[in-house]
């Protein structure tokens, strides 16, 4: 039977749960010494002085990296160490001592003197005239070009209780917006705030780094591990073959350690300064300033319908609080607001603003999953306004097949939305759900919500590597990372499955660069599950025809005549003849050449032919780059329904029913997609609901840098028997079919609660999240409450 | 200079075997000495190095202080007991099933398990400024940056404020408000025993502490009295997120009712003040009428008098005039 | 001992946050010390001789010469109970007694505002503003007082009569007034920081260092007026010097004392009449008693 389609427990299950599983904090070595990172108190200003002095004459401290000791990098781009810190939190330098006490006792010691200059927290500010740049040099810069983009007193003067609209930075457009406007019979326009929030990844990004004879050995938290090898010896301006990097288990990253992070070099620079290891754990303080957040949007948008419930025209205009060193959740946004709506015109704006925040990164369906969240509930009120039921709003309005989306016509490898609609609303129990609408038991007011969520789900052309040893299993290397997902295990079914084989004669290897990794995808945007399958499909197919091979050269006949499966090279009809793998696997090594490795195609990528050749005559290898194919971008989709009750007296919601469903193309394993189902839905709860990011306005600091009082969602939060389901139609480009699901969960269940929230309020939009009992008291008792476009409140 | 956090920085460390033992290191050690508990909050201020005790008493190993007794008719429950114990205290659940709900509020599961009745009354203010060691009023600074024009301040208070904003964070203050319980408190050998309304005092008084707890003293037990076992209650609290927050506000009352007449009253609001409030005007408002309705709104409408809403806390009023609506609709037949 | 308190503000600057208590405890045990050595100092040197002048024979010495107007009195009653309040809301808690100050502390303090006020109007139009200028007769009989203080027995030169105010008079006055309007100027500043009816609080108004130092100015008037004011109340209830609070009292003084004390060229006066007239016998009967004392 096929792997794929099972449950199977990936092989890092029992380290992890038994607390055995050593993550980039537990590991040690010979002399190592710790540092700890002095961060910036302001939101920007400029170091003066640096009197280290005290720090440096104290027992145990051995030396101090500063700025100046680290490759310089041009802003915007992030500095490792920085003498104009732009966000609190920067770290500005760091102190190496015999251990953390020590070192951050030397960090107190330490005086910098700083000189403040001016800061700007909201995108819109620094848009006002006069209004401050979060640079020196601006407020956005395109490929080392700076502006201080500024709008007119007119732009915000004109906006009433609008955002205001100036001229944009970025712009597309489909078809006529305005002349579709006019022809609507029915127009919403709401301006819309969605904050920005940090990712939280259980595990913080500590690291630990020593040199050896050249080579440096990283232990480091992040999400992939073939590209944040490549990553780190950019930064060192070394040959990827000179680092060793080990991250074998990562407490998560939600897109906040894609290919590594920023300050994994601190401690690879600072060991190559003092010649000793160097250990950075990163505590949950520090992980809240340099751990990235998830852009905030403050948007306007314009949507008219048609009668029956056609969405004609979109007109979004968009306002990105960048951070610092940008982010490009923008365009995302754009593309997906037209992929769910399939508008027959449509115009994005967008202004991308730095500002002096913690820095952004992608998070977790970034770009959709806030459009998402913020733009259902503006459709559920054009359905109410035309009539149309919101669940027939969407299968009217989801697209088909032939989509074309987004300024460059994008079209799609498969879309299946209206199966996941259906499917999810029998499996919620939308009719029935539904009548509960707006109705009231005591104070509780019912609503229920729906959040139709895409995200990008693959990508193509990556190298897959496995070797069938002389003990006849088979080693799949994976050089994507391990955060929780499972696809360092999942994605190696595809290989197995071609060779037939059992789930026990596999092996993964993966997490340590020493052990021979291919050129992979990052572990990021959902793509692993998509372009993994494939890879791994391909040398699977690879390694499959060196079996048939081998064993027409052992045994005579042509490769066709010999067929893989159970453990073995057979025949074809007769499956208990022919060789073992562990005989393929001895012959190969006899046979050498490409059998073994020590021949390599051409088409793999430098890294995979370093790889491979490492591991040339250890038995039969299989090495291929996905050359499938295939045209069009590659989605999946998710739609999530909830039931809430919003208590009118006192703010409070409570999600009682949620159920999704999902377009992810073959299923590869039901409890692990059950498990991203949930947990990007429940992310997304938090996100719609709780989680938040709040500065003083006056000083720039930040106040939701503890779990506490950031509010990520709990387990606690949701209810127990949450439903899921998955359309599992196979993508047709794909030999497996697969397609990822990190992503587009998210937006569902931030749309699902936004929705239903709305709806329980008889329909009116707060737009704005999280949606706290106070914001949704204020709105019904009448009473002050926050801004109309106030950032980074709550 | 150098600002760090989540490391706790070195002290020395006593578990004393006995309260005696523990009184007489607090009186050694003065000011330098601080008593940890369950450490809910003890820690958070370590691990930011913004509080830093030469001296940390520990009472973890005490036994006495985690007994849960008769007390002449009442119970007595020792400052240790957690929050978990008294949740699954069969006594209190059937007698005060008002402080079982207040406790079961409290936090996560685990923190119930750590945390205890005594820290849960003693603990400071969570105000965001406060604790980030801004130099505020309640630091001995001279500034409330909560009360800042521009300042995040939904959390912060709408009654009793003096110069400092912030609010009492206990979720069980109320309930002990509403069930007339008393704290026994040591110093030395000198025992004293508190109303537990008297046991909190506001910024009004002394704007560094939230309890009249000094140097040396040691809250040693709660008293609950039998007056109000079996009583009619009713606690509510609303949070932001449902499975671990501090209260927006919270609403703990307990009521006596004769047929439908309320006979007897004790309503008690917190997350409104820098102390848990009992609002006398309400009670006084409601005892000796017939429980409807109509004596629900008044009484949420009692409840605000004299109110003052911060910038971003004008949500809180609505809130406390519903919550003690409905504290008085549960006794309506 | 520090004689300032700072902290780091929220952007890790150190900046002033006031005075350091432990002045307060310094103000106390001086204002405490200077009057224990004062007592003790007069005690040991005696009494200091004045230029002496004949009675005058037609005018009786027991009819009254008015000091202090009734407006005046009022204003120096008033102000002293709000400079009282001012310091007891001030200092009391710090030296470890609790209870709720602020709001009495800053009534008082516009109580102190508005007195102030009502002075300096009062003292434009009716009164005669030179009566406080220190002048180079001051100067002269403050030499001579401060040596008469400093060195015992010296008893050369007999003190001069004055004008209406002594030169510590007018000296303590302005010491007082500088002090009292350091401390009300400041705190005026400080009320942007509460709430009132009128306005939301603004602690921003200013920036930390000028904040600082309009604290530490606030603590340093205070400190200085709780050694002011004790000096003050010392040498009102001294035994040589209580017919001048009696004066501060009733608004007269005898003639007796103003001929002794006073020089009538630098403060001439009417008469109020006798005694025995009709503006308030039994008051004035009466009071001759309190000041006979006088050593």
């Amino acid at each position: 039977m096929a792997l794929i389609g099972q449950d199977i427990a990936p092989p890092d299950l029992v380290a992890k749960i038994t607390g055995r599983a050593k993550y980039a904090e537990d590991f040690r070595a010979e002399g190592m010494v710790f540092c700890k990172m002095l961060l910036s108190p302001m939101p920007h200003a400029r170091v003066r002085r640096i009197d280290a002095s005290k720090a440096l004459r104290m027992e145990g401290v051995i030396d101090i990296l500063t700025a100046d000791d680290v490759p310089a990098s041009e802003a915007p781009r992030e500095p490792i160490l920085s003498n104009e810190p732009l966000y609190e939190g920067a770290p500005i330098l760091a102190v190496a001592a015999v251990d953390e006490t020590t070192a951050a006792a030397a960090i107190e010691a330490i005086d910098v003197d700083l000189e403040p200059l001016p800061f700007v927290l909201d995108p819109l500010e620094s848009l006002r005239p006069g209004g401050p740049d979060a640079h020196e040099q601006g407020n956005y810069a395109s490929r080392g070009e700076w502006q201080s983009v500024k709008w007119t007193e007119q732009d915000f003067a004109d906006a009433g209780n609008h955002m205001p609209r100036g001229e944009a930075l970025m712009e597309w457009e489909k078809g006529d917006v305005e002349a579709a406007f006019a022809q609507a019979d029915h127009i919403v326009e709401e301006t819309i705030v969605h904050q920005s929030i940090t990712h939280h990844p259980m595990e913080p990004r500590s690291t630990m780094a020593y040199w050896q004879n050249g080579k440096v050995y990283c232990h480091t938290s992040t999400q992939s591990v073939a590209r944040t090898r490549v990553s780190l010896a950019g930064t060192l301006d070394m040959d990827p073959e000179d680092v060793v990097l080990v991250s074998e288990f990562c407490g998560g990253g939600f897109g906040s350690k894609i290919a590594g992070t920023t300050h994994m070099a601190v401690p690879a620079l600072f060991s190559r300064k003092i010649g000793r290891p160097v250990m950075l754990r990163v505590t949950r303080y520090e992980e809240n300033y340099i751990g990235r957040a998830r852009p905030g949007f403050q948007c306007w948008v314009k949507m008219g319908v048609r009668t029956d419930g056609k969405v004609t025209a979109i007109d979004l205009f968009l306002v990105q609080d960048s951070g610092p060193h940008g982010a490009s959740d923008w365009n995302t946004a754009g593309m997906i607001a037209d992929l769910t709506y399939t508008p027959e015109s449509m115009r994005f704006r967008a202004m991308p603003i730095y500002t002096n925040t913690p820095p952004k990164a992608a998070q977790r369906g970034p770009g959709g999953a806030q459009i998402i969240s913020m733009l259902e509930p503006i459709l559920d009120k054009a359905a109410r306004a035309a009539g149309v039921d919101r669940l027939e709003m969407r299968l009217l309005n989801a697209p088909d097949a032939d989509v074309t989306f987004g300024p460059n016509e994008t079209t799609l490898t498969s879309v299946h939305a209206k199966e996941a609609l259906r499917q999810g609303a029998a499996l919620f129990g939308w009719a029935e759900k539904s009548a509960l609408s707006g109705t009231r038991v005591g104070s509780k007011a019912s609503g229920v919500g729906i959040g139709l969520s895409p995200y990008t789900a693959g990508s193509r052309g990556f190298d897959g590597l496995v070797l069938i040893k002389p003990d006849g299993k088979l080693y799949v290397h994976q050089g994507i990372g391990n955060l929780g997902t499972h696809s360092i295990a999942d994605t190696a079914r595809a290989a197995a499955d071609v060779l037939g084989l059992e789930w026990d004669d596999v092996e993964v290897v993966w997490g340590n660069t020493a052990q021979q990794l291919p050129w992979s995808s990052v572990q990021a945007g959902s793509q692993t599950t998509h372009a993994h399958t494939r890879a791994n499909h391909a040398a699977g197919l690879d390694a499959k025809r060196k079996c048939q091979e081998v064993a027409a050269r052992a045994l005579g006949g042509a490769a066709d005549d010999y067929d893989v499966g159970g453990g073995r090279v057979f025949r074809r009809g007769r499956r208990g003849s022919g060789l073992t793998l562990a005989q393929v696997a001895e012959r190969a090594i006899e046979y050498g050449g490409r059998f073994d490795g020590h021949e390599l195609p051409e088409s793999i990528h430098t890294v995979t032919t370093v790889a491979a050749g490492n591991l040339a005559g250890q038995g039969l290898l299989g090495v291929a780059k996905d050359e499938f194919g295939g045209e069009g971008a590659i989605y999946s989709w998710v739609v999530g329904f909830a039931r809430v009750e919003v208590d009118l007296e006192t703010g409070d919601v409570e999600v009682m029913d949620y159920t999704a469903v999902t377009d992810c193309g073959t299923v590869l394993h039901p409890r692990s997609l059950g498990a991203q189902v949930f947990g990007g839905s429940i992310q997304g709860m938090g996100m719609a609901m709780t989680q938040r990011w709040v500065f003083d306005p006056k000083w720039g600091v930040s106040f939701a840098k503890r779990f506490y009082t950031a509010r990520p969602p709990g387990i606690l939060d949701v209810p127990l028997d949450l439903k899921w389901g998955a359309v599992g139609i196979a993508d047709p480009q794909s030999p497996v079919g697969a397609k990822g699901i990190g992503e587009p969960p998210v937006g569902a269940g931030a749309a699902a609660i936004t929705t239903a929230v709305a709806d329980a309020l008889g329909g009116n939009c707060l737009c704005r999240t999280p949606l706290t009992p106070d914001v949704i008291l204020a709105d019904i008792e009448g009473r002050r409450g926050f801004g109309r476009l106030e950032q980074h409140v709550g | 200079m150098g600002t760090i956090r989540d490391m706790i920085a070195p002290f020395d460390f006593f578990q004393p075997a006995t309260v005696d033992d523990a009184l007489a290191l607090l009186s050694e050690h003065g000011d330098d000495a601080w008593v940890l508990a369950g450490g809910l909050d003890s820690f958070d201020w370590f691990k930011d190095r913004i509080k830093r005790p030469k001296v940390v008493v520990d009472l973890g190993v005490i036994e006495s202080l985690s007994a849960i007794s008769e007390s002449g008719d009442g119970l007595e429950i020792g400052a240790m007991a957690s929050l978990t114990s008294i949740v699954n205290h069969a006594r209190i659940r059937a007698d005060y099933p008002l402080l079982t709900t207040a406790a079961e509020h409290v936090a996560t599961p685990q923190i119930r398990n750590q945390g205890t009745l005594g820290g849960n009354v003693s603990q400071d203010t969570r105000c965001w400024y406060y604790r980030s060691g801004w130099p505020c009023y309640r630091a001995g600074g001279n500034t409330c940056y909560a009360a800042a024009p521009q300042a995040m301040n939904r959390e912060h208070c709408i009654l009793g404020a003096s110069r400092c904003v912030a609010v009492s964070p206990s979720d069980t203050a109320p309930a002990l408000f509403a069930l007339d319980a008393t704290m026994v408190v040591r110093h030395g050998r000198r025992e004293r025993v508190i109303d537990a309304e008297d046991f909190f005092i506001g910024p009004s008084t002394d704007i560094t502490r939230m309890t009249i707890l000094e140097a040396g003293d040691l809250l040693t037990s709660i008293r609950i009295p039998a007056q109000w076992a079996g009583a009619r209650v009713y606690y509510e609290k609303v949070r932001d997120r449902g499975s671990w927050d501090f209260a927006l506000e919270s609403v703990a009352a307990a009521f006596r009712m004769d047929g439908d007449m309320v006979a007897d009253a004790r309503v008690v609001v917190n997350g409104v003040a820098p102390y848990p409030v009992r609002l006398e005007a309400v009670e006084r408002s409601i005892i000796g009428s017939r429980a409807s309705e109509d004596l629900a709104i008044g009484a949420g409408e009692v409840a605000i008098q004299g109110v003052r809403s911060l910038r971003h806390n004008d949500y809180k009023v609505p809130m406390m005039r519903n919550l003690v609506k409905r504290a008085v609709r549960s006794v309506v037949a | 001992m520090d004689f300032l308190r700072s902290a780091d503000n929220p952007w890790g600057q150190d900046i002033w946050i006031g005075i350091s208590w432990d002045l307060v405890w310094l103000a106390v045990i001086a204002s405490l010390a200077f009057v224990v050595l004062h007592a003790i100092a007069v005690r040991l040197r005696g009494p200091a001789r004045i230029e002496t002048t004949p009675p005058p024979a037609d005018v009786p010495e027991t009819s009254r010469v008015e000091r202090h107007s009734l407006v005046a009195r009022a204003f120096h009653w008033t102000m002293s109970i709000a400079m009282f309040a001012l310091l007891i809301t001030a200092f009391v808690p710090v030296l470890g007694l609790e209870f709720d100050w602020v709001q009495l502390h800053w009534m008082a303090g516009l109580l102190l505002l508005a007195t102030i006020i009502w002075h300096v109007i009062h003292t434009l139009g009716w009164q005669d503003l030179w009566s406080m200028w220190v002048g180079p007769t001051d100067v002269r009989d403050g030499a001579i007082e401060l040596k008469h203080a400093l060195i015992p027995g010296d008893d050369d030169e007999p003190k001069h009569r004055t004008g209406k105010y002594p030169a510590d008079h007018k000296l303590y006055h302005h010491a007082a007034a500088t002090a009292a309007l350091a401390a009300t100027a400041t705190g005026l500043f400080m009320m942007v920081r509460i709430d009132t009816p009128f306005w939301t609080r603004n602690p921003y108004l200013f920036g930390d260092g000028a904040w600082g130092m309009v604290y530490v100015l606030h603590g340093l008037a205070g400190v200085g007026l709780i050694g002011l004011v004790a000096a003050h109340v010392y040498f009102a209830v001294r035994p040589e010097k209580r017919w001048l609070t009696w004066g501060m009292v009733r608004g007269w003084i005898t003639r007796e004392r103003y001929r002794v004390h006073f020089d009538p060229t630098q403060w001439p006066v009417d008469e109020l009449g006798d005694p025995s007239g009709d503006r308030g016998g039994a008051l004035a009967e009466a009071s001759p008693r309190s000041p006979q004392d006088d050593a």
